[in-house]
């Protein structure tokens, strides 16, 4: 039963990653064939769903069943409320700086290099499937195949720092887009240096996961560490599921 | 000196010290490399001063030890929750994971910031006498007048946290809050940040109001950068305090406590936070943009470049209209649950008002525009925000029919705090009649950035949350110190700062009305307006003086009041049903709400039972 259990989790998994895979590509032929910001955005919406539902565990939040507030499951549980509020208001500052965006760039956008952004918003995207992998490896208690994907998580995320401030923004500068050009550089740097900041952090979240994980602190019931790093993590993926749009896909560029 | 050196508090400050000399020396160091102009007007630059100012704060935190454990936690290692404080006063100075001192470090601190607030608007109000300049420089005029507002709200804000800290987890059987570490740290980043909000005056200050407008704030001294740090930093206090208390309600109430038998205080604090944890973020975001603008040159609110002064507006007021309410629904809170406490009457219309707070919360969210009637923001965004602002009467509106109700044909006793339980209900309910004119666009296109919304601020906020936080000071006093304030004290404070209160916001509101613009040094003697400025000034003094009353019974009751171990006050509430002061854990045995948490003077109500079972 629990072997079917693992093996429905990780097929689960590498499904949802399939699926936003198509939805990204789609996302990318609907910008470039029929430039329609409903459809964008309602694949944003879709995407997001699909990364909160099964990748972040919504669900988790109304589904316990822990009494017993000394328990570490109850407490797990308020950890989990904890952290869900802060996202619900880390969330708030994103949403400021898309309005400030559609106010200042209303449906124009800086002549960005499309198949770079595509190609980061990938590498990110496989780091949340990954990261997936390796918290559900941890909550069945593989413990190689977690330090593995999580290693790979961190690579991939390193990867998507490098990729923004080290290829697409001094490619930008060399457009003339600078922060201090116009607010389409303005923006531009603001949104993707807030975001990029949050990547950072998680980076650094799951360097103290990966160091407490090889030294065994975790197990199968107790891991509400990975957990968290896994949820943070996922968040700041979908802030880049609407902020790909909002910077590379939406409007016309100028 | 070792003693003192032994202090969290005093650590932290010299902490902070170096970390603002070591970031500010960074920032310079890397500019003199860069071949820039290292120094600036005020020894160092401006982005040495903003990198600096962050530094300091961060240093302070670590310095203090607010960030120990999750040091450790990242290390692998287990910390306890709950450790035992030293006993006496050095605990308050230092890091204590317990939410009753946490509450009273927040209260304490909350009324020193309001006393300096309470200050800069004496000098000011000095100035504002008589027609001419007297005595201060315009630009220090603006300084202060600007600090006033925002010293205020961080004042407010912390004060709101003290009380919400000390009380909820009481209230609803909590042996404290749902993340104690996390709550230790919101209260220990306030302080370096009201010291950086502070320093602003010796940076040459800033000349915007506190509200910091662009195209104003990209051209004032550096002080306005210090001004933008510290409301920065201390609106992370705000988020992850509403965090927190959120957490605490959802997850550790007592047994049996079901949402419509928690107390209103409860309610309201629910309602406050899930406002300062969302919409404070904006405000920090607006600030945080202003000072890129400064720093980067990023043309955000620069119409040169692209950029939108009201944009800025648009985000700054959707915090800083919400923010008003995270101001007054713990104070009304605290109106409803005092009121049947003195009428020994259940409160009237339980869940009507328990609801209305979550009603004035949302509703709150959807009105920001009514402060930009006259900004020039597209006209037709005017009308609908008008009728959302009139909306927020609704919900208030049930409030204050509930205690009318309560009040109705009870025995009203009259101690301290229900005399100014009495006088938050009248002062807010003039603050709430002189809002409609502000909020019609007709009207309010007359009375913008006149006196006249001065007085009606005036008028919420003390009785929104001054009136009823006194009320609190006085009411649970005892349950802190085990000893209650003097009455006859209490009494000379009320009667001396209610009447002179209101002659001050009538006086503001009238003065407003014939013409007198607001935030202005100066004004014209042909207006007439001297005689009635000067009763203004008088008022302000007179309520300076009950203050000092209030601050000598404080002081002097926690060691020489009159002994008061029990139920002083015939509550029903959980926590007078032990002895005072309140034991470190709160509850030696969890209790079982059984009934109406309200239901005063009806034979045979209970609301909680002890159940003998410890936590």
């Amino acid at each position: 039963m629990a072997h079917t259990d693992k093996q429905t989790a990780f097929r689960l998994g590498v499904l949802i990653f399939v699926y936003l895979a198509i939805l990204t590509a789609l996302e990318f032929y609907v910008a470039v064939a029929v430039p329609s910001v409903v459809v964008l955005s309602l694949i944003a919406l879709v995407k997001a769903g699909l990364v909160v539902y099964y990748y972040m565990h919504i669900y988790r939040l109304y589904q316990e069943t822990e009494t017993d507030p000394n328990s570490y499951e109850y407490k797990a549980g308020t950890l989990r409320l904890g952290l869900w509020l802060f996202l619900l208001s880390d969330a708030f500052a994103f949403g400021g700086l898309a309005v400030a965006r559609f106010n200042l760039w209303g449906m124009t956008r800086p002549p960005l290099n499309q198949v770079l952004g595509l190609i980061i918003t990938s590498v990110l995207l496989v780091s949340s499937f990954f990261m997936n992998r390796a918290e559900t490896a941890m909550a069945h208690g593989e413990r190689r195949n977690f330090v593995i994907s999580l290693v790979i998580t961190l690579l991939l995320g390193i990867g998507f720092l490098v990729g923004v401030i080290g290829i697409e923004w001094p490619s930008a500068i060399h457009e003339g887009i600078t922060p201090s050009s116009n607010t389409l550089g303005a923006v531009f740097f603001m949104m993707t240096g807030m975001h990029g900041f949050h990547v950072l952090t998680g980076v650094i979240f799951l360097l103290i996961v990966l160091r407490n994980g090889l030294r065994g602190l975790y197990s199968a019931e107790r891991h509400r560490a990975v957990e968290a790093a896994a949820v943070y993590w996922h968040f700041v993926d979908v802030v880049w599921i609407f902020f790909y749009p909002a910077l590379y896909l939406i409007g016309t560029g100028v | 000196m070792k003693k003192i050196l032994s202090l969290g508090l005093v650590r932290g400050l010299l902490w902070q010290i170096a970390g603002t000399a070591a970031g500010a020396l960074l920032v310079t160091g890397i500019r003199a490399l860069m071949g820039l102009n290292p120094w600036g007007s005020f020894l160092f630059t401006e982005p040495a001063w903003v990198v600096g100012a962050l530094t300091g704060v961060i240093a302070f935190v670590w310095g203090v030890g607010a960030l120990t454990d999750w040091f450790k936690w990242a290390l692998g290692e287990e910390t306890p929750e709950h450790r035992e404080d030293p006993p006496g006063w050095e605990k308050y100075f230092g890091v204590s994971l317990d939410h009753k001192v946490i509450g009273i470090q927040y209260t304490v601190t909350a009324i020193l910031l309001l006393l300096v607030g309470g200050l800069f608007a004496l000098i000011f109000r000095l100035e504002l006498a008589a027609s001419g300049m007297q005595f201060i420089s315009l630009q220090l005029y603006n300084t202060l007048m600007s600090l006033h507002g925002m010293v205020m709200i961080v004042g407010i804000l912390l004060g709101v946290a003290g009380v919400m800290n000390y009380l909820v987890p009481m209230l609803i059987g909590a042996h404290d809050m749902a993340f104690p570490r996390l709550n230790a740290f919101s209260y220990w980043i306030a302080p370096p940040a009201a010291i950086v909000l502070l320093s602003s005056l010796a940076l040459g200050g800033f000349d915007t109001g506190w509200t910091g407008y662009p195209p104003l704030s990209t051209r004032s001294p550096v002080g306005i950068q210090m001004f933008f740090v510290g409301v920065w930093v201390s609106g992370w206090s705000s988020i992850l305090g509403g965090l927190n208390l959120i957490a605490t309600v959802m997850r550790l109430s007592a047994k049996g406590m079901t949402a419509f038998r928690m107390p209103i205080l409860a309610w309201a604090s629910v309602a406050t936070s899930l406002i300062s944890l969302t919409a404070t973020q904006l405000i920090g975001l607006s600030f945080q943009l202003v000072m890129f603008q400064r720093l980067l040159g990023m043309g955000f609110f620069d119409p040169a470049k692209g950029g939108n002064p009201i944009l800025f507006q648009h985000l700054f007021w959707f915090y800083s209209h919400p923010v008003v309410y995270v101001f007054i629904l713990p104070g009304l809170g605290v109106v409803s649950e005092l009121l049947p406490v003195f009428v020994r009457k259940p409160l009237f219309g339980y869940r009507w008002v328990a609801m209305s707070s979550l009603g004035i919360a949302l509703v709150g969210f959807l009105v920001w525009a009514h402060h930009m009637f006259t900004s020039g923001m597209n006209e037709y965004l005017r009308v609908p925000f008008m009728y959302s602002t009139l909306l927020v009467a609704v919900p208030t509106g049930v409030k204050f029919f509930s205690w009318v109700a309560t009040l109705w044909k009870g025995k009203i006793e009259t101690p301290t705090p229900m005399l100014f339980v009495l006088g938050a209900i009248v002062v807010f309910l003039m603050g709430g009649l002189s809002g409609p004119p502000n909020g019609v666009v007709t009207t309010d296109l007359h009375l913008h950035d006149t006196y006249f919304v001065v007085g009606h601020f005036h008028d919420t906020m003390f009785g929104g949350y001054i009136f009823p936080f006194f009320a609190a000071i006085y009411y649970w006093f005892p349950k802190a110190t085990g000893r209650r304030m003097s009455e006859k004290l209490g009494k000379l404070h009320f009667w001396l700062l209610f009447p002179s209160f209101l002659v001050m916001t009538f006086l503001m509101m009238r003065v407003g009305l014939l013409g007198m613009r607001r935030r202005i040094a100066d004004y014209d003697p042909a207006l007439g307006l001297d005689f009635w400025h000067l009763l203004i000034t008088i008022s302000a003094f007179l309520i300076a003086a009950s203050v000092l009353v209030f601050l000598y019974n404080f002081f002097r009751s926690i060691k020489h009041g009159e002994p008061a171990p029990g139920n002083i006050w015939r509550s029903r509430s959980p926590e007078w049903q032990v002895p005072s002061p309140m034991p470190v854990h709160n509850y030696e045995e969890a209790f079982e709400v059984v009934g109406e948490p309200y239901d005063y003077g009806l034979p045979g109500s209970t609301y909680i039972r002890f159940n003998g079972k410890s936590h």
